[in-house]
C-alpha cells in the first residue's frame, strides 16, 4: 500500500456529530470518513480502497454559528421513476410550503494534511497492478482533477486539494494535544440495506489525529 | 463529547454521598403535581389539596419524585397514576372543548375524552400483581371504578381544575407521599427492562437497546413547553442511510435517560447554573463541586431588588480568585463545561460548546469585566449584567421591551468564554443607537444621555479587545479620560463633549437647556466631522463670550489643548469610518464624566 498525503483546506466545513445531525455541531477535526471522501472524489476504481492513517490540524479551531433555510422533505424516487416513464411529471418542492430553518456550528478557516493509504485488490483487476493506480492518482492529484469537487463534510463546503510530497519541508501541525471524545470513523457497508457506523476514541497529539485501522479492536460498532 | 459531558455530569451527582442531591434514578423524574385527590382505602374522595405557592407571577406547584412519564404526541398515552384532568377524570378542556366545537368536531373530542380516561385506567391494571396489592393502587381503582364528575363539583378547587386542565394525582389519606410514590408502585416502575441490546451506544460505548425517542428538555427559553429535543430525527429531510427516528444517532436508553435528566436539572427554572443571554440559554457545570459552578447567575445575571450587591461581591470574589490562583471550593484546574442552547419549535440547536479549566474561565470572565471598566457615576452599577450590555445595543420598543438583534446574545457569550474580541455587529449596534438616539428625551421632556454608561462600557471593551486580539500598535483605552491619546476620532469626541458643555455653561449650567448641540449634530460631527465641526467652533465662539472670565479662560485652554492633537492639514477629517466613530462616542463619553466628576454636588443631581 502506498501513502500519499493530500493538504485539504477550506474556508467551511461541517464534519456533523450523528447525534447533533439536525440542527448540525461539527467535530473538531476531519473525520476519517469525510477525509476518504475527498481522496475518492480524486481517484476511486472498484479496484482500490482507501484507508485513513493519519489527520494533522494546521489551522487553530474556529467555529462559527449559522442559520439556514433548508426543506423539510425529500424528493420521492417514485415520482422521479414515474415522471421518467411518462415523460413529463412535477418534482418540484416549493420552499414556501416545506421551509425548515436549522442551525449549524460549523467550522471556520480549515486546512488539513491527511496521510491515507490506497490499498490495491488484484482480485478485482485481473490484468492490472498497484503502480497503475498509484500512477493515476499521483496525475490526477497534481493537476487538480477530480470527478466530483472534495468537500469538507457537506458538499456546499467544498476543499480546495494540493498533493503534498515533502511532508519534511511543510509547516508544522497544530501545537495542541486534547481528547476529542468518541468520534465517528466510518460506516459498515457489509450490508448495503442497513449501514452500521463505528467510532473510536480520538485523540488530538501535537496536532495530529492517528487513526486506528478498520478491523482494529479500537474501532468500534 | 456534549452527550458524554452530561451523562458524566448525571453520573457524578449520582454518586454523591448526600441523597438529597441526587438527580432522579432511571425510571424516575421530578415533576409538578398542583392538585392531589386525598383518597381514603375504600376509594372515596376526602379533598382536593392545592400544593401550589405563588412565585413571582404564576402560582407553581409542588414538585415530587414520580414515575417516568411517556412521550407524549398527537396519540393517547397515559402516564401511570398521574397525569392531567383528561386523563384522570375525563373533564374536558375548555379551551379544547372551544375549539372542537367551533371546528364541529364536538364529538370527536367527547369519544377521545373517554378513551384518554380508559387508557388512564387500563394502565393502572396492567401494573404487576404485587402492585395490584397495594392499598394505594386498589383505592385509586376504587375510586375510578365509582367516578362520579358532578360530585366533584362542590370542591372548590375543582373549578380550576376544570380551567387548567393541571396535572393531577392520588394520595392516601396518613400519607406523606403520593399513591405513584409508594414502594410497590416505584419498584415496578424502575424494573430494569432487559430488551436486548441491538447497537452500540455512543455515548457510554457499550452494547445497549438503542433508544427511539428521547425524553424532552424542558426550560429552553423560547421552546415549546411540552419540551424540546437535541436529538430529534422529526422529518424526512433529517433521516441518513434509510435509518428512522433514534436510529440515526445511537444511544442507548440509559444513556438518553442520563443526559436529559442532566440536562432537565441544570435549565430548571430556580437552577444556579443557568443563565439567559439573549435568546441563547446557557448552562454551566464543572466536573467536581466547584463555587464558580454556583456564581453563575450572580456575576451575569441581575441582582435581586433586595440586594443589589450581590453581583459585586461574587465578581469580586472572582477577582480574588484568580489573583491568589485559590478558588473556595474545588481546584483550578476543575474542567467546565459551558453550553448555550437556542430554540426552533420542537428542536433545540447548540449555539456553542465550551470546556475550559476553572482558572482559565475565571481569567476570561475577569477580563470581561475589566475590558468593560469605565468611569461612571456613583448611582450606576460597577458590573453591568449581560442583559443590561445586550439592551444597550437594541432599541427600545413602545412597550417597553428591548428588541435586541437575536444571534448577539450567543455570540457574545461565546467570545467571552473563548477571549476572543466581541462580535463586531455588537459594536456596530451600539454606534447606531447612539446616533439614533441623539435627541432621546424622558417622559418630562428632559435629554437621555445617547452615550449611556452601558455603550460607552461596550463600546471600550470592543476595542480593547480587538486591540489585543490583532496585537496592533494602537494603546488600550484606559477607564478614565486619556489626555495623550491622538485617534482623530477620540479627540473629536472630546471636542464635542467640551464645545456642548461650553453651549451649557453659557446658559446657565448643564441641566438648563432641553437641547444642546448633541441634539442636532452627534450624528453628524461623529461621521462627517468636515461637514459641521466649522460650524461648532463658530458658535462656540458665541458662547464662549458669554461666560465669565476665568471659565472662558479655561474652556478655551481644554479646546486648544485638544487641538493640538489634530495635524492642521488633516482637520477637520472628512469622514470617520465605524471605529473611529465608536472612539469618538468614547471620547465623548469619557469627557463629559470629567466634566461631572470634578464638579460641585450640584451637578451630580443634574446629571440624573
Amino acid at each position: 500500500m502506498k501513502r500519499f498525503c493530500l493538504e485539504l483546506s477550506g474556508p467551511w466545513a461541517c464534519f456533523t456529530r450523528p447525534e447533533m445531525k439536525v440542527e448540525r455541531v461539527s467535530y473538531d477535526v476531519m473525520t476519517p470518513s469525510a477525509a476518504r471522501a475527498c481522496f475518492e472524489a480524486i481517484l476511486w476504481k472498484p479496484a482500490i480502497r482507501w484507508h485513513v492513517r493519519r489527520i494533522e490540524v494546521l489551522k487553530p479551531i474556529r467555529w462559527i454559528n449559522l442559520r439556514r433555510n433548508e426543506v423539510a422533505s425529500v424528493a420521492s424516487t417514485r415520482n422521479a421513476e414515474t415522471a421518467m416513464k411518462a415523460g413529463r411529471g412535477d418534482l418540484a418542492l416549493y420552499i414556501e410550503d416545506d421551509r425548515q430553518q436549522r442551525a449549524g456550528l460549523f467550522l471556520r478557516d480549515v486546512a488539513y494534511r491527511v496521510h491515507a493509504d490506497l490499498q490495491f485488490m488484484p482480485d478485482r483487476d485481473l490484468d492490472a497492478n498497484a503502480m497503475k493506480y498509484q500512477e493515476m492518482f499521483e496525475r490526477r492529484a497534481r493537476r487538480g482533477q477530480c470527478v466530483n469537487q472534495p468537500y469538507l463534510g457537506c458538499r456546499e463546503f467544498a476543499a480546495a486539494f494540493r498533493l503534498v510530497d515533502d511532508v519534511g519541508a511543510e509547516p508544522a501541525p497544530l501545537a495542541e494535544t486534547r481528547d476529542l471524545g468518541f468520534m465517528l470513523h466510518d460506516l459498515d457497508f457489509s450490508n448495503p440495506a442497513d449501514p452500521q457506523p463505528r467510532f473510536f476514541r480520538a485523540r488530538l497529539e501535537n496536532g495530529v489525529v492517528t487513526i486506528p485501522a478498520w478491523d482494529s479492536q479500537e474501532v468500534r460498532g | 463529547m456534549i452527550l458524554q459531558a452530561l451523562d458524566a455530569y448525571y453520573r457524578r451527582k449520582q454518586a454523591d454521598p448526600d441523597p438529597a442531591k441526587r438527580l432522579p434514578a432511571e425510571g424516575l423524574e421530578d415533576k409538578e403535581i398542583p392538585f392531589v385527590l386525598e383518597l381514603d382505602a375504600s376509594g372515596a374522595l376526602l379533598d382536593i389539596s392545592d400544593t401550589r405557592s405563588a412565585e413571582g407571577k404564576k402560582k407553581i406547584g409542588q414538585r415530587f419524585l414520580v414515575p417516568q412519564g411517556v412521550k407524549k404526541t398527537s396519540g393517547v398515552a397515559a402516564n401511570l397514576l398521574r397525569d392531567n384532568a383528561e386523563y384522570v377524570l375525563g373533564v374536558p378542556d375548555c379551551k379544547k372543548l372551544d375549539e372542537s366545537r367551533g371546528k364541529g368536531k364536538e364529538d370527536d373530542y367527547r369519544r377521545r375524552l373517554i378513551e384518554m380516561h380508559a387508557v388512564f385506567r387500563s394502565k393502572i391494571v396492567a401494573l404487576p400483581t404485587a402492585a395490584q396489592e397495594d392499598t394505594g393502587v386498589r383505592a385509586v381503582l376504587a375510586f375510578l371504578d365509582t367516578l362520579d364528575v358532578s360530585a366533584l363539583e362542590h370542591f372548590p378547587a375543582f373549578a380550576d381544575i376544570q380551567a387548567s386542565n393541571p396535572v393531577l394525582s392520588f394520595r392516601l389519606s396518613g400519607d406523606l407521599g403520593l399513591v405513584c410514590q409508594r414502594a410497590a408502585v416505584i419498584a415496578a416502575a424502575t424494573a430494569i427492562s432487559d430488551a436486548a441490546p441491538d447497537g452500540i451506544c455512543l455515548v457510554r460505548n457499550e452494547a445497549a437497546a438503542i433508544e427511539r425517542l428521547h425524553p424532552a428538555v424542558k426550560g429552553v427559553w423560547g421552546a415549546q413547553t411540552s419540551g424540546a429535543n437535541i436529538v430529534s430525527f422529526n422529518l424526512d429531510a433529517f433521516n441518513s442511510y434509510g435509518k428512522s427516528q433514534g436510529a440515526n444517532a445511537p444511544l442507548g436508553k440509559a444513556a438518553a435517560f442520563a443526559y436529559t435528566t442532566a440536562l432537565n436539572h441544570l435549565l430548571a427554572r430556580d437552577s444556579r447554573q443557568r443563565v439567559q443571554v439573549g435568546d441563547a440559554s446557557t448552562v454551566f457545570w464543572a466536573e467536581e463541586d466547584h463555587d464558580l459552578e454556583n456564581a453563575i447567575p450572580d456575576l451575569f445575571g441581575d441582582p435581586p431588588k433586595d440586594d443589589p450587591g450581590r453581583n459585586v461581591r461574587a465578581v469580586q470574589a472572582l477577582y480574588a480568585a484568580v489573583l491568589t490562583g485559590q478558588f473556595t471550593s474545588g481546584g483550578p484546574t476543575t474542567r467546565f463545561h459551558v453550553l448555550g442552547l437556542a430554540p426552533n419549535a420542537a428542536r433545540i440547536s447548540i449555539r456553542f460548546w465550551e470546556t475550559a479549566t476553572a482558572f482559565d474561565l475565571a481569567t476570561r470572565i475577569k477580563q470581561h469585566f475589566d475590558d468593560l471598566s469605565i468611569v461612571h457615576a456613583d448611582y450606576e452599577p460597577r458590573f453591568l449584567s449581560l442583559s443590561a450590555l445586550l439592551k444597550a445595543a437594541g432599541r427600545k420598543k413602545s412597550d417597553g421591551t428591548y428588541d435586541i438583534p437575536p444571534n448577539l446574545g450567543g455570540e457574545m457569550m461565546r467570545a467571552l468564554l473563548e477571549g476572543l474580541p466581541y462580535p463586531t455587529t455588537l459594536m456596530n449596534h451600539v454606534i447606531t443607537r447612539c446616533r439614533a438616539e441623539q435627541a432621546r428625551k424622558d417622559q418630562n421632556a428632559k435629554p437621555v444621555p445617547n452615550v449611556s454608561y452601558a455603550r460607552a462600557a461596550l463600546l471600550k471593551a470592543s476595542l480593547n479587545r480587538w486591540i489585543r486580539f490583532r496585537q496592533s500598535s494602537e494603546k488600550e483605552f484606559t477607564p478614565v479620560l486619556d489626555p495623550a491619546n491622538t485617534n482623530p476620532g477620540y479627540r473629536l469626541g472630546r471636542l464635542f463633549a467640551t464645545l456642548e458643555r461650553i453651549q451649557e455653561d453659557a446658559a446657565g449650567g448643564p441641566g438648563r437647556l432641553n437641547a444642546t448641540i448633541r441634539d442636532r449634530y452627534y450624528g453628524a460631527a461623529s461621521s462627517t466631522p468636515a461637514a459641521v465641526f466649522s460650524t461648532l467652533l463658530r458658535l462656540s465662539k458665541h458662547h464662549l463670550s458669554k461666560l465669565s472670565t476665568g471659565l472662558a479662560i479655561h474652556r478655551e485652554r481644554l479646546i486648544g489643548e485638544i487641538m493640538d492633537g489634530f495635524d492642521a492639514a488633516s482637520f477637520p477629517p472628512r469622514i470617520l469610518p465605524l471605529p473611529d466613530q465608536a472612539r469618538f462616542a468614547l471620547g465623548y463619553y469619557q469627557q463629559r464624566q470629567t466634566f461631572f466628576t470634578k464638579s460641585e454636588p450640584k451637578n451630580e443631581e443634574e446629571s440624573q
